[in-house]
């Protein structure tokens, strides 16, 4: 019974991915067809063609996904652990909760007349900006519940032991935190891999992710190209999650 | 001479006191067990003197004196004074050896001084065959001793433990008392060991103490500690000589 109710939830989890790919390799797929009428390979070859553009987007995604998820991950483990010790931390936490209270693109039109003057908008460095001010809160929320009264202990106890802060916080707090950091980056990374709301309106078109590609094609009815777009959209959160599942949830 | 002074030590929460003008002296090689129930200040005590904590409460400033040089502002890992808590906080990421040999390390001591002080660590707290296990391969007493041999292998001036067998089982519990009296013996240790065990305080304590709402009392001896009501010592007799007359 449990076996056929995890095989039941493989599927479900599944089912999604499933469809994009069949979708990618179907000719032709019309309602009320329950599988594609022809399969092909030339969208995927097509991809050969113009590979110059998906290896750009594909290369834009994962320069802006890992910087952001690095930065966000090494200066939130800081902030946080600096923030933990704070008389005000709580205030500092309602803050770190703002980004989360509107919809991404309303936040982005919020930040937009900042990143217009200071020449930031329709560039890299500004699309970088912006997500990392939206994976940096997350951060910090993250880890703030991590330092708790046992992490503390242990940080005092390595200043008793004869180690100064940068002793405590290289030496310890960091070996100690390694899968919440891992957790973090993982995290982060996603967020800034599947964010469209900023990434079009900070970016205007001119930082193409892999997920704006994704929404050009949807916007432009090609259903099989924006399948393809999604599978490569995929492909790199589900490495990073069996990554993750191989190296982390295990220790 | 005293190795420890204490002068007028006041501590606040907010509005609540804590600590309400602690004095006491302590003198070298001397274990001063206080007991105390808890949430009387112990731990507050512990860490202001072990530098974790500010010493001074509003205007009240307090002092700490540790071998006649006053270290009040001196920062926790300059002191000298090693606190123990009542879990082993052993680093999970390092190995037993590891684990002790990490004191060492800070202090960039050549290699093979800190592989024949640990090893000999090892063997003295009975660790020796577990010199390569993790943490989490250890039981509670046996991260209790790394615990042990991780603070006094740098030879701290003033070991502070608060309440540091609290979450053992009885018979661990004792067993780590034995031993815990011998290294003091044997390295000459001075300590203070907060409890709220009384016979773990009469057992530890070559002076005794009793804090209660923030105010500490220092006995001259076990029969003062024994005839004030509050220390339960009576309370405790009392029920035993009740207990074998049933």
């Amino acid at each position: 019974m449990r076996r056929v109710a995890i095989v039941l939830l493989a599927l479900l989890f599944s089912l999604p991915f499933v469809y994009l790919l069949a979708l990618s390799l179907a000719s032709e797929w019309r309602f009320p067809l329950l599988l594609p009428g022809g399969w092909t390979l030339a969208h995927w070859t097509d991809l050969g063609s113009t590979g110059g553009n998906w290896a750009a987007s594909a290369f834009t995604s994962l320069a802006l996904a890992t910087t952001v998820g690095l930065m966000a991950t090494g200066i939130g483990f800081f902030t946080a652990w600096r923030l933990t010790g704070h008389p005000k931390r709580q205030i500092f936490l309602h803050l770190a909760y703002l980004p989360y209270a509107f919809s991404p693109v309303i936040y982005a039109h919020c930040l937009k007349f900042f990143f217009n003057v200071s020449d930031l908008s329709g560039t890299f460095p500004g699309v970088l900006l912006a997500q990392f001010i939206l994976a940096y809160p997350f951060a910090i929320l993250l880890f703030f519940n991590h330092f708790d009264s046992s992490l503390r202990a242990m940080e005092d106890l390595t200043y008793t032991l004869g180690g100064s802060a940068r002793t405590a916080f290289w030496r310890v707090l960091v070996p100690v935190s390694r899968a919440t950091l891992l957790v973090c980056f993982f995290q982060t990374f996603l967020i800034s891999w599947f964010d469209y709301g900023l990434t079009s309106v900070i970016g205007l078109g001119q930082v193409r992710t892999l997920t704006i590609a994704v929404f050009q094609y949807i916007g432009e009815a090609n259903q099989y190209v924006a399948a393809l777009a999604s599978c490569l959209v995929c492909l790199p959160p589900l490495i990073l999650l069996w990554l993750n599942q191989r190296f982390v949830f295990r220790q | 001479m005293n190795f420890l002074t204490i002068k007028n030590i006041y501590k606040s929460f907010g509005a609540t006191p804590v600590l309400n003008d602690i004095s006491f002296d302590l003198a070298e090689h001397q274990t001063l067990a206080i007991l105390g129930r808890s949430g009387c200040g112990k731990t507050t005590l512990l860490k202001i003197i072990a530098g974790l904590s500010d010493a001074s409460s509003g205007k009240e400033t307090g002092q700490v004196i540790l071998q006649q040089q006053n270290i009040t502002d001196q920062p926790a890992q300059h002191r000298g004074i090693v606190y123990l808590y009542q879990e082993a906080l052993l680093f999970p990421h390092l190995t037993v050896f590891e684990n002790i040999a990490f004191g060492l390390r800070l202090r960039k001591i050549p290699r093979s001084d800190i592989q024949n002080r640990t090893e000999r660590m090892l063997v003295d707290l009975g660790l020796a065959e577990h010199t390569r296990k993790m943490p989490t391969e250890l039981s509670g007493g046996q991260k209790q001793r790394v615990a042990f041999g991780r603070a006094l292998i740098i030879r701290p001036r003033l070991l502070l433990l608060d309440e540091p067998f609290g979450a053992l089982d009885v018979e661990t519990r004792s067993a780590m008392q034995v031993l815990f009296k011998r290294i003091a013996a044997e390295q000459a240790i001075t300590s203070i060991f907060v409890t709220h065990d009384l016979k773990e305080a009469v057992l530890m304590g070559d002076r005794l103490g009793y804090m209660e709402s923030g105010q500490l009392y220092i006995f001259n001896n076990l029969k003062e500690f024994s005839d004030d009501e509050r220390t339960g010592m009576q309370a405790e007799t009392r029920f035993w000589k009740n207990f074998n007359q049933l």
